[in-house]
């Protein structure tokens, strides 16, 4: 599908979003305690820019997506969209437009009328409306469907009539929450794509809730990775995933080791550190860190190899190898564990093209080894790391 | 601004109350002035002069004549209007008097700065001079007093007027600054005005005038009725009543309803529809027919030959039957949907492990059903203690609490005790309610498992289906019989009399009750339409918003179900007679009392239907830019559109249908056919009252066949909708 987006000039609309120390307090109805949902929130999301709030669940993330479009009040703070303080403005008045994970259809209007809602509310033509809902709806690939009630349309068709329902009023801000986590696995990887493709497109500031890593990765522009209320990191997919803040976020954005290892100096090129005995220089480390510490060396699968034992950093056996084609997942369980910090025992090693690389089988003894140039040494700490 | 605002206001208050006051008393002014022209020369003229000042009476005024101009300590003499002389002579003394004395001398005219009591009322006093106009000299004081009522009421009804606009005021501006929604917030404020003031004070005032005695605190009331023999028997009876009737109406609902879920009974269809068609009857219709079968003249009673054999329909034993007849009903739906929710599978495991069939019943099912049996017979208790209509022709020699109230307010003229009683009738009712909510709910057996099995065991060998048969159709039989008597009374010259075939009852009953039926259908018609939306705009905002006050909010709404309809009737005729809201002669006490009694089945219904319904659909509508008003028309109606059509039936049915409140409501300008149909009835004039019930039947059935029609359509339309 070309972009037919010809009467909408990207960009042009689109605004950025402004939250400044952003708290909200619910009273918990059983209780009567307040809880701080979201605690002290400030970013800045640029025009155009897609960013993903991902973080286990209830860690605030719709809570600030609600706050954004006027469903929630927050308790402290100011919300601007674009220059314009939007704190006090109801939901209607705001100029955003969200997805529903459960879609939220009207179930009583065919595909036509959903879609053309919005624009009946702005009081366009009824003219300009077909053709306007015409072209949105080719563009999400549902031009056949449009007279059909929305319980005739799969989960993915039904999401689509969403999207395009939210698109069409060309909003400031597009919101969408968790909005594939009702559709099937492949399904949802076609929708990732074609989510990106829209919000491109269109030119849209988009803000993504989700708690599916993969999702949040393959989508974004940027990631704010939460937890109880406060935002722990923001930054672009990559620099979430290499060069994470602490053990938390290198735990929930994807599988991770880690090598207990002593710093003996840092230089400006590098961290050099010291793991049973053996020297490495990471390239990235937690600034907090300096020479004499205790800290963690952080790995990811495809940064890690297996080799004869005693070669590596740690040995372990070989308790399971999962063939995908282009690659094989060799689980290792080792002595690294720790229960307390929730540091995993057992790790995960990418090997790829395993038809043409040795694969140690299920019961051997292997040795791990990584390599430094995709590491990050981490402090210790004392909140446990989430698995994945 | 608010204080700004209260200046603005109270300057104009005081203005307007002092610009009246001015005016007012400028006018009593000149009356004296041009009465004290009048006074005489000839002191022999003077008690003539006075005389014909009482005797005329055109001002608004009482004259009295002090003769002299008494110096402090003097005896004062004074003549003239009697009361006021009195007072003159009494009050002498008063400084007040000795000013308005002191002015006169001066020529002046005085008003006195206080008010006086002359003849039990509150009165405004002025002194003028008794000038002579011969001599010029002042030959005493004339004492005027004007009534203060006027002034008085003028002032209270400026004072509420004010206190209600500045609350309005107050409303619109605390929702336009604070509120994020104004609308909402305007549907808020505008619901609870509605429930205080149409259910809490009216219930308020039943209550205190029930501890009145001539304006003040007293137990008299409660006294006289707790101890009066009369009132107890009336106490009595109902509770008889109320006993009979539900024990009857509960084994003859279980029967149906067993029947039903339980057997493989035939012409099961029928059997339902005919356990559900008396609760739509209308007031009246299965009381004429006994009547016209086993009444004193009854086809019935001369076929037997029983007339003058001692035989009376009128009493206990009539009253329980045409009430088993027309809430049996009740228990069979209720024990329908008991029965059909205890899975089946318990009777198949019983029967498995090889016990009888009768073994299985009274050992599984009968046990299980013991909640639902006991919730059954309390909402037939219940409703049987509410019923009016049902007494009022057949009551006889017992004596029933509803009917007594009635008779108090109507009869007697004594709204205290008839509100007091009615309150008695409220504490079975509340027991009733207090059983079943913490005792009948918590022992409860009805098992959930997602969804009914469809299956129907045969719980019954064929004899006993067939007893279980012979028992249901006789029922049936006697309901169609009861029909088909109210409908052959239409074309029957003079039921028990004259059984000649004649169309004139119609002819008659039509022109007669042309106005009547006019205003019934008019002010249901009314009513329906406001009634339904105020359920669902109340169902919307119970369900999806958080504010203070929603459990008060929803408990005084849904209060009225509760209450019997003489309690309601008498209740509102109390608040409504008196400032500041009068409304008691109008079609808005009828329409209001109409709204205010169905809204709490619409809300239940509107609540149901809305917690199926995604929060999101409406946020979604709400995100797109329609406001709390555009979402509720057009996503909220819409959706939940079988409960809104279900409430607007229900409403236009009860509302046709009323009596026990309605009929302290209406006034000669507002009629309700209900109660043409009791006057036909009790003149003996049964074919007008056949001909009016069947009408009623009619336009009920129709209204209940339009509702299932327009929802089915909505069913198909939104089936596969999750």
């Amino acid at each position: 599908m070309p972009d037919t987006v010809n009467g909408t000039t990207p960009a042009a609309k689109s605004k950025s979003v402004t939250f400044d120390g952003i708290t909200k307090i619910f009273k918990d109805p059983q209780s009567g305690q307040d809880v701080k949902a979201v605690d002290s929130v400030s970013f800045r999301i640029e025009p155009g820019e897609l960013v993903t709030l991902l973080g286990p669940s209830g860690c605030g993330k719709t809570t600030v997506l609600r706050m954004l479009s006027g469903f929630e009040q927050p308790t402290a703070g100011r919300i601007f969209i674009g220059e314009t303080d939007v704190t006090q403005t109801p939901p209607n008045k705001r100029d955003t437009a969200m997805v529903f994970q459960s879609y939220g259809l009207f179930p009583h209007m065919n595909v036509f009328d959903n879609v053309a809602y919005g624009l009946k509310l702005r009081k366009m033509p009824s003219a300009d409306i077909a053709q306007k809902v015409g072209r949105f709806l080719d563009m999400v690939g549902l031009g056949a469907m449009a007279k059909r009630p929305p319980s005739r349309l799969s989960g993915g068709q039904q999401q689509r009539v969403a999207l395009a329902r939210s698109l069409i009023v060309e909003p400031s801000v597009l919101l969408l929450d968790e909005p594939l986590s009702n559709l099937d696995a492949l399904l949802r990887e076609q929708m990732r794509v074609e989510i990106r493709r829209l919000q491109k497109s269109l030119g849209i500031t988009a803000m993504y809730v989700t708690h599916d890593r993969v999702e949040a990765m393959s989508l974004s522009d940027r990631i704010i990775v939460m937890r109880g209320g406060h935002i722990i990191q923001m930054g672009t997919p990559s620099e979430i995933y290499r060069d994470p803040v602490n053990t938390f976020v290198a735990g929930f954005v994807g599988k991770v080791a880690f090598f207990p290892c002593t710093v003996r100096d840092i230089s400006g090129s590098g961290c050099h550190v010291e793991v049973k005995g053996r020297s490495f220089e990471a390239p990235r480390w937690a600034r907090e860190l300096k020479a004499g510490d205790s800290a963690l060396v952080m790995a990811r699968p495809e940064s890690l190899s297996i080799g004869e034992p005693g070669t590596g950093v740690e040995d372990g056996v070989v308790t399971a190898n999962v063939y995908l084609g282009n690659s094989v997942e060799s689980w290792v369980h080792t002595d690294l564990g720790d229960p307390q910090s929730g540091l995993p025992s057992d790790v995960l090693v990418q090997i790829d093209n395993p038809d043409v690389k040795k694969v140690w089988n299920e019961g051997e003894r292997v040795s791990l080894s990584f390599d430094p140039i995709l590491t990050k040494v981490l402090p210790e700490e004392t909140e446990p790391v989430p698995r994945t | 601004m608010l204080l700004f605002v209260v200046a603005v206001g109270s300057w104009i208050y005081t203005s307007v109350q002092g610009e009246f006051l001015k005016r007012s008393r400028d006018g009593q002014r000149r009356t004296v002035e041009t009465i004290a022209a009048g006074y005489p020369a000839g002191p022999e003229d003077v008690d003539g002069w006075l005389q014909r000042l009482a005797d005329e009476g055109g001002a608004d005024c009482e004259v009295a004549l002090v003769d002299g101009i008494p110096m402090p300590g003097d005896e004062v003499r004074a003549r003239g209007n009697a009361e006021l002389a009195a007072l003159c002579r009494a009050s002498g003394a008063d400084p007040e008097f000795a000013k308005g004395f002191d002015n006169a001398a001066y020529e002046e005219i005085y008003r006195s700065v206080k008010d006086w009591a002359v003849a039990g009322s509150e009165r405004a006093l002025l002194f003028a001079p008794a000038l002579n106009p011969r001599t010029h000299d002042i030959d005493g004081v004339l004492v005027f007093s004007f009534g203060t009522e006027a002034e008085r009421g003028f002032i209270q009804m400026l004072r509420t007027l004010f206190g209600v606009a500045f609350a309005l005021f107050a409303i619109v501006i605390w929702q336009m600054m604070l509120s994020r929604d104004p609308i909402v917030g305007f549907a808020l404020a505008g619901l609870f005005l509605m429930a205080l003031t149409f259910v809490a004070y009216p219930l308020f005032e039943a209550v205190r005038l029930s501890f009145l005695q001539n304006g003040h605190f007293s137990l008299e009331i409660w006294r006289t009725i707790l101890t009066s023999e009369g009132y107890l028997d009336a106490l009595m009876g109902s509770l008889k009543l109320g006993c009979w009737t539900a024990t009857v109406s509960t084994f003859v609902g279980f029967l149906f309803a067993f029947a039903v879920t339980r057997t493989n009974i035939a012409f099961k269809k029928l059997i339902s529809t005919m356990g559900v068609l008396p609760v739509i009857s209308p007031p009246f219709s299965l009381t004429l027919s006994i009547i016209l079968l086993f009444g004193n003249n009854g086809l019935v009673t001369r076929w037997l030959g029983l007339t003058g054999a001692g035989f009376t329909i009128y009493g206990l034993p009539g009253l329980v039957l045409v009430q088993t007849m027309g809430m049996f009903p009740i228990a069979f739906l209720t024990l329908t949907g008991v029965l059909q929710a205890i899975d089946s599978t318990y009777e198949e495991a019983s029967l498995n492990l090889s016990a009888s069939r009768l073994k299985t019943f009274t050992a599984i099912t009968l046990p299980l059903a013991v909640p639902g049996l006991l919730s059954a017979w309390l909402l037939v208790f219940t409703t049987s203690l509410a019923d009016f209509a049902n007494p009022l022709l057949l009551a006889g020699d017992l004596r029933v609490l509803s009917l007594e109230s009635y008779i108090e307010v109507t009869g007697m003229n004594r709204l205290g005790h008839g509100a007091a009683l009615s309150i008695l009738l409220l504490l079975p009712t509340l027991t009733a309610f207090l059983v079943q909510r913490f005792w009948v709910a918590r022992k409860s057996y009805v098992t959930v498992t997602g969804k009914p099995s469809g299956r129907v065991m045969e719980l019954t060998t064929p004899g006993v289906r067939k007893a279980l048969a012979a028992a249901i159709f006789c029922v049936i039989f006697f309901l169609v019989m009861l029909y088909g008597t109210i409908f052959a009374g239409c074309f029957v010259k003079n039921w028990g009399i004259d059984y000649t075939f004649s169309l004139e009852n119609i002819t008659e009953a039509i022109t007669r009750s042309r106005d009547a039926l006019f205003d019934t259908v008019t002010l249901a018609a009314v009513a329906t339409p406001i009634a339904g939306i105020i359920a669902m705009i109340a169902a919307l905002l119970i369900v999806r918003r958080r504010f203070h006050g929603k459990r008060l909010l929803e408990m005084l709404l849904m209060t009225p179900f509760a209450l019997p309809g003489t309690l309601v009737g008498i209740s509102y005729i109390l608040a409504f007679n008196h400032a500041p809201i009068i409304l008691v002669g109008t079609a808005a006490i009828i329409i209001i009392n109409y709204v205010v009694r169905e809204l709490p089945v619409g809300i239940e219904g509107g609540i149901a239907s809305l917690r199926q319904i995604d929060p999101s659909i409406e946020e979604a509508a709400t995100d797109l830019g329609a406001d709390s008003a555009t979402v509720f028309r057009t996503v909220v109606l819409p959706l939940v559109r079988p409960a809104f059509l279900s409430s607007l039936s229900y409403t236009f049915v009860r509302s046709m249908t009323a009596v026990s409140a309605v009929i302290f409501l209406i006034s000669a300008r507002w009629y309700h056919l209900t109660v043409l149909i009791y006057n036909f009835s009790e003149n003996l004039r049964f074919g007008l009252a056949s001909v009016l019930s069947t009408v009623l039947i009619i336009i009920v059935f129709g209204a209940f066949g339009l509702m299932r029609l327009l929802v089915r359509e909505n069913e198909n339309l939104m089936k596969n909708v999750t």
